[in-house]
């Protein structure tokens, strides 16, 4: 892509003949209400999408980290929505808590002893997982798009 | 941006839970970042997806922006950076596509030059004059080509041309913020 999108924007946003849909800006302005106080952000470290023997585009593995949380997630679509199963490791101890949240709604897992947890009907679009430890400030992944 | 300090100003209240703030930034940066995504091409709502995504990246940077003064161009190159995201299907960022450093052309949209921009196409000889005015208002090729009674496959390399000295003209104000 070349410099022009810039220059071509600057164009379009002059002749002002494509203004913002109210939603993408109240979109914008609910996003404030997603920070988290202290969180640590966890960065994205690899990506894989899998497909089956046969060719068909199978679930994507996606895995985020920091200096000693892990989070590895499995990410499927499913008759348009998302299913998302994910481990957190090493297992963040008793009482811990992941968030699987869209823009619009949070869903609340606490984790097993093994760290695993599962989510599934999910809309598309973005997302992101915070996982609540107890003691410890909270961990949060980037966030995600996805869509069939 | 008129004023830069006003928006390091309205970023050092919104990363100190000042919702009004961040709305002002919204409203001010937003149409940019709009204007941006759907230049590369973006339906409205995948556009609509990579504007959000932007401020969403906003959000996760909030206390580690280096710049406050260059919120504007981060916040369009981000747009861009999550549009073209979209266009390649691309779940997440890598550690290595962080949005630190802008683009400098994104200075065009920065300096809010709309006359600047509208007197440098005034000054233009045919057919850039009109061309560009026709892409300002998002006449495709084919009706582009009627209207300037030109051959459909001389409007590509009149764009490029017409785009080149738009910005030859404008060069001085795009370093300037």
């Amino acid at each position: 892509m070349s410099n022009d999108d810039y220059l071509l924007a600057a164009l379009r946003l002059a002749a002002g003949n494509d203004p913002v849909p109210n939603h993408v800006s109240a979109a914008a302005s609910e996003a404030y209400s997603l920070r988290i106080p202290h969180v640590v952000t966890a960065a994205s470290i690899e990506c894989v999408a899998m497909r089956t023997v046969r060719g068909v585009a199978g679930p994507t593995t996606v895995r985020f980290a920091t200096d000693d949380v892990t989070f590895d997630l499995e990410l499927t679509v499913n008759d348009g929505l998302i299913d998302v199963a994910g481990q957190i490791l090493p297992y963040p101890g008793e009482g811990s808590h992941v968030d699987v949240r869209t823009p619009h709604m949070t869903m609340s897992r606490q984790l097993a002893g093994t760290g695993q947890f599962a989510v599934t009907g999910m809309p598309p679009g973005w997302f992101n997982v915070v996982c609540h430890r107890p003691g410890k400030p909270p961990v949060a992944t980037r966030w995600l798009r996805i869509r069939p | 941006m008129g004023d830069p300090r006003a928006v390091a100003e309205l970023l050092a209240a919104a990363t100190d839970d000042d919702r009004m703030a961040w709305d002002e930034l919204v409203a001010r940066f937003t149409p940019r970042m709009w204007s941006v995504v759907r230049a590369c091409g973006l339906n409205d709502a995948d556009a609509a997806d990579a504007v959000q995504g932007a401020w969403l990246r906003l959000v996760e940077n909030l206390h580690t922006i280096r710049n406050p003064a260059g919120l504007g161009a981060w916040l369009t190159t981000t747009a861009r950076r999550e549009a073209l995201r979209v266009l390649r299907r691309e779940l997440v960022p890598l550690p290595h596509d962080i949005a630190e450093d802008s683009d400098p052309a994104a200075a065009i949209l920065e300096a809010d030059a709309h006359r600047l921009l509208w007197q440098a196409i005034s000054s233009l000889n045919e057919p850039c004059r009109t061309l560009l005015t026709l892409m300002a208002h998002r006449v495709g090729n084919q009706q582009s080509a009627v209207r300037l009674g030109l051959p459909l496959g001389s409007i590509g390399p009149s764009r490029e041309r017409c785009l080149k000295k738009l910005r030859t003209l404008i060069s001085p104000e795009e370093t300037v913020q």
